[in-house]
């Protein structure tokens, strides 16, 4: 859970922050977890993924950040590396393959890094309503070849 | 809506790209519509293989204590996003007992159990729950004993096994008898086991998690250190 967290959140001690967040709130509402519905492990993952773009975005608000801190590469290493660790039998991996490079990048960024559209069209210096149509279009070839 | 927009919009907050609005919108509808509901729950699986693409990195010394403090003071509240109120009351005084009771984590695990309810309470075939505690009292795991032998085993922290070793799950289905095994967590992850042969499983049953050499314990029973035990509880229907 912590290395998810600090994937999306950078830094170690708000990665714990929202891993200690998460599993408070998981006791807490551990009566409306439904295994018919899904996995527990699943349910456990949405709770911190949640709590960790509640962070970032309150982040954003709230911590002036250097234009120098948006180091490009590294972020870019890290959503490779979340592609190249897909199993290679993985069907998300092959349905990812057959997205361009510039959606999956985008795609991989919003569920890995937490980027909103904005960050993305930010950082690869597009216009935001094609950033959010390509991830629309992405989204859909994704849906009907996983499906 | 259109089904594409409702299937792009569920998309956009399984990714995070939702906004508040649209996330407890989403969510309303899955709660009241159990077709949206597994819509949403589909989506999220196909991402979900991500997850497991990130480091695994070990909690800093004193983490749970921090966890339990949070329940104690009440901590953070419930997430804007959830529309359902949630009486926490139960879980604190449990928690205080828990803390209090200080006689180990079997006290501690019924206790757990007994609060969680988990939502065996929903199903129509009654189960039995058991969160199995390290010596430190901190929850490894969740375990769920269904009648035909089904044991779903949910971690709730990556365990640190060293190489060349393997998580094996043991009960005890007589008391008074040995410690059954029933199956191998080889992948290092939550798993669903099956075993046959077994009576269904009891109220007050024990469960353990120990580790044992690669290919499960030589000797069918329990010899290495013991990540975690509990006893199970059945929930109340």
């Amino acid at each position: 859970m912590l290395g998810v967290a600090r994937r999306m959140l950078r830094r170690v001690d708000l990665a714990e922050d929202a891993v200690q967040e998460a599993l408070v709130l998981i006791w807490r509402r551990a009566h409306q977890f439904d295994p018919e519905r899904g996995s527990a492990r699943g349910w456990v993952y949405t709770i911190l993924r949640n709590r960790c773009l509640t962070l970032l975005r309150r982040e954003d608000r709230e911590v002036a950040t250097e234009p120098e801190a948006f180091d490009r590469a590294a972020d870019g290493a890290v959503v490779n590396q979340a592609f190249d660790r897909l199993g290679t039998t993985s069907d998300l991996r092959r349905c990812l393959e057959g997205l361009d490079k510039q959606t999956r990048q985008a795609i991989l960024s919003s569920y890995v890094l937490g980027h909103s559209h904005g960050e993305i069209a930010g950082r690869m210096e597009a216009p935001l309503g094609s950033v959010k149509s390509w991830v629309r279009r992405g989204l859909g070839k994704l849906r009907a070849c996983l499906s | 809506m259109t089904d594409r927009t409702l299937d792009i919009l569920i998309d956009e907050v399984v990714l995070g790209l939702a906004d508040d609005a649209d996330v407890a919108r989403v969510e309303d509808m899955a709660a009241r519509d159990p077709a949206i509901a597994s819509r949403l729950e589909r989506a999220r699986a196909r991402f979900a293989p991500l997850d497991d693409t990130a480091d695994e990195l070990a909690l800093p010394d004193g983490f749970w204590s921090r966890v339990e403090g949070d329940l104690d003071a009440g901590g953070i509240e419930a997430a804007p996003t959830s529309a359902e109120v949630v009486d926490l009351s139960a879980v604190r005084r449990a928690m205080t007992r828990w803390r209090g009771a200080a006689l180990g984590s079997i006290a501690a695990a019924i206790l757990l159990a007994m609060t969680l309810g988990w939502s065996v309470m929903t199903t129509a075939e009654p189960s039995v729950i058991a969160v199995l505690l390290n010596d430190n009292g901190e929850a490894i795991a969740v375990v769920e004993g269904r009648p035909d032998n089904t044991t779903l085993v949910t971690l709730l922290e990556q365990a640190q096994v060293p190489s060349e070793r393997v998580m094996q799950v043991w009960t005890k289905p007589d008391e008074d008898g040995p410690p059954v095994s029933l199956g191998l967590l080889a992948s290092g992850r939550s798993e669903t086991l099956v075993i046959e042969g077994l009576p269904a499983p009891n109220p007050q049953q024990l469960y353990e998690i120990t580790v044992e050499p690669a290919g499960g314990s030589p000797t069918n029973l329990p010899t290495g250190p013991i990540l975690g035990k509990g006893l199970a509880k059945q929930p109340v229907i």
